[in-house]
C-alpha cells in the first residue's frame, strides 16, 4: 500500500475483511439468527393450514398447562442427571488411566474414539441390537446369576426378534438404555477434553505436593481438581447442551417409547410440530428450549471467560 | 525442601530400597493403568463390534436364545471355527445386487441405500463441507488478522450460536422452506405448462431447489464451530511472514491466498473433515426438511431410519445397514485422527 497505488486497490485493500466476512455472517444469520427470531413470531400465532393468526402467549398456556409438558420435562431432567453425571464420572477416571504415559496410549485413544464420529441414530440401533431383550448380548450379560436379575422386569423378553415400530422396551430399562447409548456416544468427547486439560497440569506441581508428604488423595483433591476444574465445567454445559437437543437417539432407539416413558423436550416437540403438526405450539416449546440453551450458553461463556482471565 | 531431596538421593541402603519400592508400585500403576485402558476400549468398542458381527449372521443363529457372539458352536463345542457359519444375508438384502451390463464392473445395486440415498449423502456433505471450508476460511481470517469494532461481540456471538441446537430453528426453517417452495413452485409450473422445460426438468429443478437448501442449511449450522476452529490455526501463523510478503509487494488478498492459506491448510482440513462427518451423520433436518416429503432425496441415515419405519425388519438386514454407514466415517477417522483431535481440541477448548 505505497502511495502510488491507485485509490480503487486501495479501497479494495481496506475494505476487504468486510467483502471476507459478508459471506460468512449471511448463512449464520438466515440459518440461525432470523430462524430464532421467527420462531417467537410463530409462538405467539396459531398457524394453521399455512395461516397465521395472533393468540399473544395462548401457545405457552397451552403447552405448559399440558400434562404431556410436564411429564417429558421430568424424562429430560431424569435423562440429563443420568448421562451427565455417567459420562462426566466415567469420562474423568478414563481421562485419569490415560494422563499416564502408556506405550499403547494412542493406540487406546483411537479405539476409545469410535463412537464419537458415529451418527446418534446408527448409535441408537447399535445399542437397539445390544440391548435386546431377547437377543441382546449386554441383555444376556446382565442375565449372569453373578447380577442376580434373572427374573426381573428389568430384562424381560417379550419382543420378537425384529424391529417393528411398536415394540417397546418396559420403562425403566429404555430410559437406562437410552442413558447408557447417550454417554457411551458422548464419552470419548469429555476425555478428550479432560485428558487435554490434565495434560496442561505441570508435572513438577504434582511431584513437588508428593515429595511434601501429600497422599494421592489430597494431591488430587486440592490441586488436580481445581486446576481442570474450569475445564469440568465446560464438559458439564457442553454435555448438558448436546443431551437436551440429542433426538436423533430417541428416535431409533426407543421412538419415545414405551408409552412417552422416554419422551424427552426434544421428541416432545417433534411430536407436537411434525406429528400433530401443530406449529403454534411447538413454537411456543421451541422458545422455550431455546431460553434453556440461551441461559446454559451465556453461563458457560462466564466461565470460560473467568478461565482466560485466570489463565 | 532440601532435607526431602537429599532423602531421595540413594546414598544410604533405606534409600535405595525405598527407590526399588517406588519403581515397583511405578510399574505396578502403569500394569493396572494398561488393564483399566484395555478394559476401557472393550466396552467402548465391543457394542460397534458386536453389531459388525451380527450382520453377518444368518437369521436362525440371529434368533437364538441365549445368543451367541459368534455363530460358531457345535453340538459338541462351543466355540469352533471352522463351524462359523456366516452370510452375507444382510448385505444382500441392502445392496440388493443384480446384474446390469451398462454400469460399473457389470453390476448394479438396486437398493436404495446405496443407489440414491448415499450418492445424496456424498453430495450433501462433501458440498456443504467444501461451503463450510471456504467461509469459514474468509472469515477466520478476518477475526485472526484485523482489529475493528464489535469484533469481540461478534466473536462472541458466534460462539455462543455453536451452542444453539439445530432442532428449535428447524420448525422456522421448516415454514420458511415451505413458503420459498411456494414461491417458486409456480414459477417452475408456469415455464413447464409454456414448454420451456419439459416437466421432469421443472421437477429436477424442484428437487434442485431443495438440496440446495438442505446444503445452505448445513453450512449455516456448521459453520460457526469452523470459524473458531479455523481461527485458531490462523492465529499460531506468525503474522511476520504476511507483513514480509507485503512488504515484497503482494497485495493482501495474494499474501492470504499466497503466504497464508498454505499454512493454515491443517486447520481448514480439520474443519472440512469434522464438518463432513458432521453432515454425513445429521439426521433430523435432512429427515424435516426433505425427508417426508420427497423420498428420492433422502440421506443414508433417514433411509437407515426409514428401514424400521412401516414394516418388519430382520436385525442383521438392519445391521448390515449401520455397518455401511458406519464404515466409512470410520475410516476417515482412523485416518485422520490428529486432525480429529486437534479440530475438537480447538473449537471446545479454546472457544
Amino acid at each position: 500500500m505505497s502511495p502510488t497505488t491507485p485509490r480503487s486497490s486501495r479501497f479494495i485493500a481496506r475494505s476487504l475483511p468486510l467483502w471476507l466476512l459478508l459471506p460468512p455472517l449471511v448463512f449464520i444469520v438466515f440459518v440461525q439468527v432470523y430462524p430464532g427470531f421467527y420462531t417467537f413470531y410463530l409462538s405467539l400465532n396459531n398457524v394453521n393450514a399455512g395461516a397465521r393468526k395472533f393468540v399473544g402467549g395462548q401457545n405457552f398456556e397451552r403447552v405448559f398447562g399440558s400434562a404431556a409438558f410436564r411429564a417429558s420435562l421430568v424424562h429430560t431432567v431424569v435423562f440429563l442427571t443420568g448421562f451427565v453425571t455417567l459420562t462426566l464420572v466415567s469420562g474423568f477416571i478414563v481421562a485419569l488411566v490415560l494422563n499416564r504415559k502408556m506405550k499403547l496410549s494412542p493406540l487406546y485413544i483411537t479405539l476409545i474414539f469410535i463412537p464419537w464420529v458415529l451418527s446418534d441414530v446408527i448409535v441408537g440401533y447399535v445399542w437397539k441390537l445390544y440391548v435386546d431383550p431377547g437377543t441382546g448380548l449386554l441383555t444376556e450379560f446382565f442375565k449372569l446369576p453373578l447380577f442376580g436379575l434373572g427374573g426381573s422386569p428389568l430384562l424381560i423378553a417379550s419382543p420378537p426378534p425384529q424391529i417393528a415400530p411398536d415394540v417397546p422396551f418396559p420403562p425403566a430399562p429404555a430410559m437406562l438404555y437410552l442413558i447408557a447409548a447417550a454417554s457411551w456416544k458422548a464419552l470419548p468427547f469429555t476425555t478428550l477434553l479432560l485428558l487435554a486439560a490434565l495434560q496442561t497440569v505441570p508435572r513438577e506441581v504434582i511431584e513437588s505436593a508428593r515429595i511434601d508428604g501429600a497422599t494421592s488423595w489430597n494431591t488430587f483433591r486440592f490441586i488436580l481438581l481445581p486446576l481442570i476444574l474450569p475445564t469440568i465445567l465446560v464438559a458439564l454445559f457442553n454435555l448438558t447442551l448436546s443431551g437436551m437437543n440429542g433426538v436423533g437417539m430417541v428416535f431409533s432407539l426407543t421412538g419415545g417409547g414405551p408409552g412417552t416413558a422416554t419422551e424427552v423436550l426434544s421428541y416432545l416437540l417433534y411430536n407436537i410440530g411434525f406429528s400433530r403438526l401443530d406449529f403454534g405450539q411447538a413454537a411456543g416449546l421451541s422458545v422455550f428450549i431455546f431460553a434453556i440453551n440461551l441461559v446454559l450458553i451465556g453461563v458457560s461463556l462466564r466461565v470460560s471467560r473467568a478461565r482466560t482471565e485466570l489463565t | 525442601m532440601a532435607t526431602h531431596i537429599s532423602s531421595n538421593t540413594p546414598s544410604g541402603h533405606a534409600a535405595s530400597l525405598s527407590a526399588r519400592q517406588y519403581a515397583a508400585r511405578k510399574s505396578a500403576v502403569t500394569i493396572a493403568a494398561n488393564i483399566s485402558a484395555i478394559i476401557v476400549c472393550f466396552i467402548m468398542v465391543f457394542p460397534a463390534f458386536s453389531t459388525l458381527v451380527l450382520s453377518f449372521k444368518q437369521q436362525a443363529d440371529v434368533v437364538r436364545t441365549p445368543p451367541l457372539l459368534f455363530p460358531c458352536d457345535t453340538p459338541s463345542e462351543r466355540f469352533n471355527p471352522s463351524a462359523c457359519r456366516f452370510f452375507t444375508e444382510g448385505y444382500q438384502r441392502i445392496l440388493d445386487l443384480g446384474p446390469n451390463p451398462s454400469a460399473l464392473f457389470g453390476v448394479e445395486a438396486r437398493g436404495r441405500i446405496i443407489n440414491t440415498y448415499l450418492p445424496n449423502t456424498i453430495l450433501y456433505a462433501s458440498a456443504g463441507s467444501l461451503l463450510v471450508t471456504l467461509l469459514a476460511g474468509m472469515a477466520g481470517y478476518v477475526f485472526s488478522r484485523y482489529p475493528f469494532r464489535l469484533k469481540r461481540l461478534l466473536l462472541v456471538s458466534i460462539l455462543a450460536i455453536t451452542g444453539i441446537p439445530l432442532l428449535t430453528n428447524l420448525l422456522a426453517l421448516y415454514q420458511l422452506v415451505v413458503d420459498f417452495r411456494k414461491a417458486t413452485g409456480p414459477i417452475f409450473d408456469q415455464l413447464a405448462a409454456s414448454g420451456q422445460l419439459t416437466k421432469d426438468v421443472a421437477r429436477g429443478l424442484k428437487d434442485w431447489q431443495d438440496r440446495i437448501v438442505l446444503i445452505a442449511i448445513y453450512v449455516g449450522f456448521y459453520l460457526p464451530l469452523s470459524i473458531w476452529i479455523v481461527k485458531g490455526f490462523f492465529d499460531a501463523i506468525p503474522r511476520e511472514l504476511e507483513e514480509a510478503a507485503l512488504i515484497d509487494g503482494a497485495t493482501p488478498l495474494e499474501a492470504l491466498l499466497r503466504v497464508i492459506a498454505p499454512l493454515a491448510a491443517p486447520g481448514l482440513i480439520a474443519a472440512f473433515l469434522l464438518t463432513f462427518v458432521n453432515i454425513w451423520n445429521e439426521f433430523i433436518a435432512n429427515y424435516l426438511i426433505v425427508g417426508t416429503s420427497k423420498q428420492a432425496l433422502r440421506g443414508v441415515i433417514v433411509g437407515v431410519y426409514d428401514l424400521t419405519g412401516n414394516n418388519l425388519i430382520n436385525y442383521q438386514v438392519l445391521a448390515a445397514a449401520c455397518v455401511l454407514v458406519m464404515l466409512p466415517v470410520v475410516l476417515v477417522f482412523l485416518f485422520a485422527r490428529r486432525t480429529f483431535f486437534q479440530a475438537m481440541i480447538e473449537g471446545a477448548v479454546k472457544g
